[in-house]
């Protein structure tokens, strides 16, 4: 597998003032470019014995149903070439529906679901698709400067088929009016590449009267993989 | 054509609890008898405050087919939480003596750091003039990714993520 130098703003600023927790946390100095020795190639295997029966439907985790709008999100897990990143693992977690998560250091002031936990995480399958069933997360205030509002996300974490791979990254849903105003969202300077965070509606993946179906493709780094993905 | 990648974000505040199976599942090296080292780490912002709420992945190839061998659920991998004060534990197995490879290779993810950084940790009384990776950084920084030993198997590494110090981050891109 190849990795190639980024186009510039591919990914966020790492000093980006608007968001505050930047100015002291993102490294100031470039990055020393390697070649990535044959080791990095290489990954985990997460045994699917680790994957609990619910851990793709994040409605199904409690006594009963969790409030909120149901919703299914689907997508496939790409390499720079386009070919599916098989087998891989993937983790996501994020807010109820009234944009509160179970975290100790979670002070917003909405309420818990007793039963919604907001995590889950789940295999790519031969086309490098996932698929899971959750509620649609709420939009919450984070404190960083007056009427701070995330829009409402689901973070994803993946970790492709090599370690250089790893991505951790943020969904968010079309049309959200908070997008021009979340300094998060807008430390990517490519107006595009912003966009590839945006999932899109889907009505074939609506599941009857049960839930609304969103697409999230996603492109990992890295090209020129063996069929066998590495 | 090559298609552009999906732009990283941070991980934010509140992963622990998503992130925490896998905390569990990567079994701690040695207790299977294995031979171990420990490496006590500490992150510090560009203050020099320690980093309460970040999360250390480690990636330990030469590891990881001996741990595969012993059942280990997430061979060759580990992540742990930083904790009040900013520190973090990694017990790794060691695979041989004196080896020019690391320890591990390391990404850091914390809430304010909006793209996840690789690094990677040497043992000092490791083969590190022949370490390949060490010697692709230019020599007045390698010390940055230099555990020192702090006691019998124990090593103790503190990433800095700006200043004087700051710790190498890599970007795989380069050219062979």
């Amino acid at each position: 597998m190849q990795f190639d130098m980024l186009a510039p703003g591919s990914h966020p600023d790492l000093v980006y003032p608007a968001y505050k927790s930047t100015v002291k946390r993102g490294p100031t100095l470039p990055p020393v470019a390697v070649h990535a020795p044959a080791s990095l190639k290489t990954n985990l295997a997460a045994p699917s014995s680790l994957l609990l029966p619910f851990d793709a439907d994040l409605t199904a985790q409690g006594d009963g149903d969790p409030l909120g709008e149901k919703i299914v999100v689907t997508g496939r897990v790409l390499d720079q070439d386009g070919k599916p990143v098989r087998n891989s693992l993937l983790e996501v977690w994020q807010a109820n529906a009234s944009g509160r998560y179970r975290h100790k250091r979670d002070q917003h002031l909405a309420p818990l679901d007793p039963n919604f936990n907001g995590w889950g995480k789940m295999l790519t399958d031969d086309d490098g698709r996932y698929r899971f069933v959750t509620i649609k997360p709420g939009a919450y205030p984070w404190g960083n400067h007056d009427k701070a509002w995330r829009p409402a996300h689901i973070h994803f974490s993946l970790f492709g088929n090599a370690y250089a791979q790893r991505l951790v990254t943020q969904m968010y849903f079309p049309g959200d009016p908070l997008f021009e105003f979340d300094p998060i969202f807008q430390s990517i300077s490519d107006l595009a590449a912003r966009e590839r965070l945006v999932s899109r509606f889907s009505i074939d993946e609506t599941v009857g009267d049960q839930m609304l179906g969103y697409e999230f493709d996603i492109v990992l780094r890295g090209r020129d993989a063996t069929p066998f993905g590495l | 054509m090559t298609h552009p990648i999906t732009p990283s974000q941070t991980i934010g505040p509140f992963s622990h609890e998503a992130w925490q199976w896998a905390c569990a599942a990567c079994t701690p090296a040695g207790a299977d008898g294995m031979e171990t080292i420990t490496i006590h780490g500490m992150l510090r912002d560009g203050d020099g405050t320690p980093v309460n709420d970040g999360m250390i992945e480690a990636w330990s190839p030469g590891a990881a087919t001996i741990e595969h061998e012993r059942a280990h659920q997430l061979a060759g991998f580990r992540r742990v939480p930083t904790d009040d004060e900013g520190r973090f534990t990694l017990v790794l197995s060691r695979a041989e003596e004196a080896s020019c490879e690391p320890a591990a290779l390391v990404t850091v993810f914390m809430r304010g750091l909006l793209v996840h950084q690789f690094s990677a940790v040497f043992l000092e009384d490791d083969d590190l003039d022949r370490a390949a990776l060490l010697r692709q950084v230019p020599p007045e920084r390698r010390a940055t990714l230099v555990a020192r030993k702090s006691g019998p198997a124990s090593y103790a590494w503190e990433i800095r993520m700006q200043g004087a110090q700051e710790t190498v981050f890599f970007d795989y891109g380069g050219a062979p």
